[in-house]
């Protein structure tokens, strides 16, 4: 091995001894040197943006409020705000009122957003509720108040003087600096919610785009003239007279090559892992992972440079091929990415619901499909609308109706969320249980009915006794399909088009009637219902809240913390004698809803995310992880097992039928009944393949799968960036439902493997051939 | 005396083109034998196939027929290599190099570890005359000095078989005489030197024997008076004669009588004059003395015609100066 040792040492001596070694690692210090003074720190703010607006009437309404006060007319808060307003903004609205002029919601925000300053805005009688709010009374008897409390408190007083108008917040935010000066205003976000997404977002666009694509050209062009230079005449024949193979003699050139880029990225990522620890302090060791994933990566491309570099001998044909190279792996990565999302991604089952024998699917795309038993297919019950997904269904047998309905299904709750209303299919054949197939035709929109509107920033639907809940961060409000009635409108499209001209349709809520009284949970909280009803838990802030049925009321029980990050995003299942929370990326906990108190872990399923938890009429619980698997946890929280199912470690969906049998959904679309007594499966859904599916399955998969796709290492980067706390991204318990790819995030490394070794091959054997 | 080098009707074709594929013959049955302890030269006009033979010997090349053996080991073979010294014309050393440093690439190259080199090198530097420049880089180094630098990882891990390839070009004559001078060093430790050049004058001067090869083909090979010897030119009988003649006598063929099948004037200078004749036989020339003696003209000299070996090799390789046809 001597000789080789030789060639390498001589590549490195040649990469110190040249110049553009130390050019690259002073450039690589001089970025690190200018990110540096980045950092992240947390502040507190309650300044009002568009995102805070609860729905997008919430601007014109506030506004109405306001021109309302400036006639002496509205509420007294709303007066007392008016009064504080600028003459100008008063003046504005006054026209407003009299000649309907158009205010800007920027010069609102402004307003409001300066009100947040001003001193005496508190005034008892116009806020006679404010002091039964404990952190409102502690901020009103404080003699003096800092600035950020004065914000605090005005802010508590313009969200009581215009009611579900605009969003709570907690005051959290998080400000971005360099070298001290603020970039922008403060993020809404807590440092703790903010890094995830940094780690999510922000990681893994800086190595696709930074190091996949600009430090990759770099790095190509830079060693490609190490091939060309070894085949200069006076030099190669000199080497080749030695007693050395020419194969390992390439060999170890192209080690060489990869041995320089990968001092660089070395350099650069340890820079950039301590810049993120130390600066931002998120210390992920995914970052330091990547290195040998950029180096494999770079490979792959080197191999191509070097096997161009031999034939032509030209190291600007080599950085030419070589992007060429690049250019048509992401142009077929790119129409695979397309056809993947197509057929693999949106129409992936985020939810499954079993009416009587008919099945509903909820895909990614926000579509409700049903399943067609005698075509074979699911069929298009519910179009989607773009970015928006499903709440419930639930089917009421009574009312013979399928209940949902549709939010904003923007990522980490950055979007606005729109008005929502209940929604609802009038089902009369499914409602039929002697019919074991579904006869009639899918539903379209039009003939999809609207009800009232929800109440606001909706988080789930769930069957509430013979009816339904809605389940908000003001609590569980029950629906009174009788009350509900009279609100029903056909053509909800209508009524977004009548509030476009200005005519306010809006609905009371009256058809929900609040069961938890004076509950408010936090930004990230969820909650669960026993199946009897009997009793129902919350989980928000790490905080676990009981409430049992009393009667006729629901009567709190108490609460309780979890030892653990109260920041987690956490989902809870009950029954009426323990809870299930699941901490995302943690291990569940099992805790005592008589005694309230925590009674173990289910250690077996280890540090996992779980996407969603069902239970049963006995009291057993099934969970299903980010990673597809299912598990069955029995009433008692002692036992907890992996069931043998089809599709499990796949599993996307999972709900339990009636007579407790579980659904799952896996595969995309495919689906499963299990009678988990016998361990078989009763029911299986197994759609038929379309042609493009068919044309995607046996063509475009296979031939991706044999093409080499460097950019597709940037996945096995992703999960690297991610993987290792083994948590997903969430910032509310719906984030932890998003759907996932499936794929194998090593897959690019096989496939990748498997091509630099035809490659280099190919090269060996050219260059053993060749007449040099 | 065992070969060195034993090559037997080696062919190489190279093939060009991949729909329409060229074919040129640089090598058509070449055999020849380099006996050990000899310095060996191969000459030919260029194109001749000489680089073809050498990168063959050293494994650069795949031959397309034939054999050839190296030091008795299939020539390219790792083992042959091991045992040669080479060095290439034109030759290129990294940049980065400091004439050391590259020293020491190739002997690792060559399987020598640090401390067989270190012991080495102040001998092969001494040798080829670059103690106290090897620090430099050779970036800077002159043609003749890289040339030297190059003689020096040739030379390195004492091998048996020194393959040349111009290794004199570039250098001054000073610098000439020095390689001539360690070739003769070479060949008294019983080194086997193939040597490629064009200046034949220093071929004649240091090999033993010479291949001379034309048009991908081997010409002829033997030792350097061997081949003059049966040179057609030396074979004619040519004699050089310079007489003077008295004043007022003219120097004029019918002076020299009929026995002459030619006669070529070469010079001629204030009565003295220098004349080519072929002689069939010494009787011829025996009557040609005293006929000129008999016309009181003075012979200053006689002499046999010697053919130089370039004229050896221009016969050889087909393109004999018009006066010595």
């Amino acid at each position: 091995m001597k000789p080789y040792i030789a060639v390498l040492y001589d590549s490195f001596l040649e990469s110190i001894r040249s110049r553009v070694l130390w050019m690259l690692l002073a450039a690589w210090t001089l970025l690190l040197a200018a990110l540096f003074p980045l950092t992240i720190s947390s502040t507190e703010s309650y300044r009002i943006s568009r995102r805070t607006f609860s729905s997008e009437n919430s601007a014109k309404a506030i506004m109405d409020s306001l021109a309302d006060a400036s006639a002496g007319k509205g509420s007294k808060a709303a007066r007392a705000v008016y009064g504080k307003l600028s003459e100008e903004f008063q003046t504005m609205l006054q026209q407003r009122k009299e000649s309907d002029r158009k205010i800007a919601i920027g010069s609102l925000l402004e307003e409001l957003n300066r009100l947040l300053t001003v001193e005496d805005l508190y005034d008892a009688e116009a806020w006679p509720t404010a002091e039964r709010r404990k952190e409102i009374k502690e901020l009103v008897e404080k003699e003096t108040l800092a600035d950020s409390e004065r914000e605090r408190l005005n802010r508590r007083l313009i969200d009581l003087a215009f009611p579900n108008r605009l969003s709570s917040s907690d005051g959290q935010a998080t400000l971005i600096t360099w070298a001290n000066i603020p970039l922008g205003q403060p993020l809404p976000l807590s440092i703790d919610g903010l890094r995830p997404i940094i780690e999510r977002t922000i990681f893994p666009l800086v190595m696709r785009v930074g190091l996949g694509i600009a430090a990759m050209l770099i790095a190509i062009i830079i060693t490609s003239p190490m091939i060309p230079d070894m085949f200069q005449t006076g030099s190669l024949h000199l080497l080749l007279s030695k007693p050395i193979s020419r194969s390992l003699l390439f060999l170890t050139k192209f080690t060489g090559g990869c041995i320089f880029v990968a001092v660089n990225i070395v350099y650069l990522l340890i820079g950039l892992y301590l810049f993120a620890g130390i600066r931002l302090e998120i210390w992920n060791t995914g970052i330091l992972w990547c290195i040998p994933l950029f180096i494999f990566m770079f490979m792959v491309y080197y191999s191509v440079s070097s096997l161009v570099g031999l034939i032509w001998k030209n190291p600007i044909i080599c950085v030419v091929v070589t992007a060429v190279f690049w250019a048509v792996c992401f142009g077929v990565g790119t129409i695979h990415f397309f056809f993947d999302v197509a057929i693999n991604i949106q129409p992936q089952a985020t939810r499954i619901y079993a009416m009587n024998d008919a099945v509903v699917m909820g895909n990614a795309q926000g579509r409700l499909l049903i399943w067609d038993a005698k075509d074979l297919t699911w069929r298009t019950a519910y179009g989607e609308v773009d970015g928006q997904q499903l709440l419930g269904p639930v089917w009421l047998p009574e009312q013979k109706n399928l209940y949902f309905a549709r939010t904003n299904a923007t990522p980490f709750g950055l979007g606005r969320s729109f008005d929502t209303k209940l929604e609802f299919a009038r089902l009369p054949d499914i409602a039929d249980s002697n019919d074991k197939t579904f006869r009639s035709k899918p539903w379209a929109d039009g003939r999809i009915d609207s009800g009232p509107e929800l109440p606001s920033n909706p988080t789930q639907i769930i069957p509430w006794k013979e009816s339904l809940a809605v389940v908000t961060r003001d609590g569980l409000f029950a629906f009174d399909p009788s009350k509900a009635a009279g609100d029903e409108k056909q053509f909800p499209g209508l009524s977004s088009m009548f509030q476009a001209f200005g005519v306010n349709t809006e609905k009371g809520v009256s058809a929900f009637q609040p069961l938890l009284k004076g509950a408010e949970f936090g930004k990230s909280f969820d909650l669960s219902v026993s199946p009897t009803f009997t009793t129902i838990c919350s989980i928000s802030n790490g905080e676990v809240t009981v409430w049992k049925d009393a009667g006729k009321e629901l009567e709190l029980q108490g609460s309780f913390p979890l030892e653990q990050d109260k920041s987690l995003v956490c989902l809870i299942a009950c029954n009426d004698q323990i809870a299930i929370v699941c901490p995302n990326g943690e291990i569940p906990v099992v805790v005592d809803v008589v005694k309230r108190e925590t009674i173990g872990k289910l250690d077996q399923l280890g540090r996992t995310s779980i996407k969603q938890m069902r239970v049963n009429s006995e009291g057993r619980f099934a969970l299903l992880d980010q990673d597809g698997a299912v598990w069955i946890v029995s009433s008692d929280g002692k036992s907890t097992e992996k069931p043998r199912l089809t599709g499990q470690d796949s599993a996307l969906a999972i709900a339990f039928s009636r007579d407790d049998q579980l659904w799952v959904s896996h595969h995309v679309t495919q689906a499963d009944r299990w009678d988990l007594k016998e361990s078989r499966s009763t029911a299986s859904v197994r759609p038929t393949l379309t042609v493009l599916e068919m044309v995607f399955r046996y063509l475009i998969d296979p031939f991706y799968l044999l093409n080499p796709k460097p950019a597709a290492v940037n996945q096995t980067i992703e999960y690297m960036l991610v993987k290792p706390n083994n948590k997903a991204i969430a910032l509310s318990a719906d984030d932890l439902n998003r759907p996932k790819e499936q794929s194998d995030p090593w897959q690019p490394i096989y496939s990748n493997t498997a091509f630099i070794l035809v490659i280099l091959g190919v090269s060996c054997w050219y260059l053993y051939r060749q007449d040099l | 005396m065992a070969a060195a080098i034993s090559v037997e009707q080696l062919s190489k074709t190279y093939s060009e083109g991949i729909l329409f594929r060229k074919h040129h013959k640089a090598l058509q049955n070449v055999s020849l034998d380099v006996r050990n302890g000899e310095v060996f030269g191969l000459l030919g006009p260029n194109g001749a196939g000489k680089t073809t033979l050498i990168k063959i010997l050293l494994g650069i090349l795949h031959p397309s027929k034939g054999k050839a053996t190296v030091l008795d080991m299939e020539a390219g073979s790792k083992a042959a290599r091991r045992k040669i010294g080479y060095l290439p014309e034109n030759l290129i050393f990294p940049r980065h190099h400091t004439g050391r440093s590259a020293l020491y690439f190739y002997g690792r190259l060559s399987e020598l570890n640090d401390s067989q080199i270190a012991k080495r090198e102040r001998e092969v530097f001494d040798m080829v005359d670059l103690t106290g420049r090897e620090h430099e880089p050779v970036r800077r180094y002159s043609k003749g000095m890289r040339q030297r630098l190059g003689l020096a990882q040739a030379l390195l891990h004492d091998p048996e078989l020194l393959i040349m390839d111009e290794p004199t070009d570039g250098l001054d004559p000073m610098g000439r005489s020095q390689i001539r001078d360690l070739l003769a060093r070479l060949k008294e430790r019983g080194k086997t030197v193939f040597l490629n050049s064009h200046i034949l004058q220093e071929v004649e001067l240091i090999c033993d024997r010479v291949a001379i090869m034309a048009l991908g083909q081997l010409r002829g090979q033997g030792p350097i008076d061997e081949l003059i010897r049966q040179n057609p030119l030396a074979q004619q009988g040519a004699v050089i004669l310079e007489v003077q003649c008295p004043e007022g006598i003219a120097m004029t063929t019918e002076a020299l009588g009929n026995d002459a099948a030619s006669i070529v004037l070469l010079s001629e200078t204030e009565r003295v004059y220098r004349v080519e004749l072929s002689l069939p036989d010494q009787l011829s020339l025996d009557r040609l003395i005293d006929r000129l003696r008999n016309q009181q003209i003075s012979i200053l000299a006689v002499e046999r015609f010697r053919p130089s070996l370039e004229q050896v090799f221009m016969s050889f390789v087909g393109s004999v100066p018009p006066h010595l046809r």
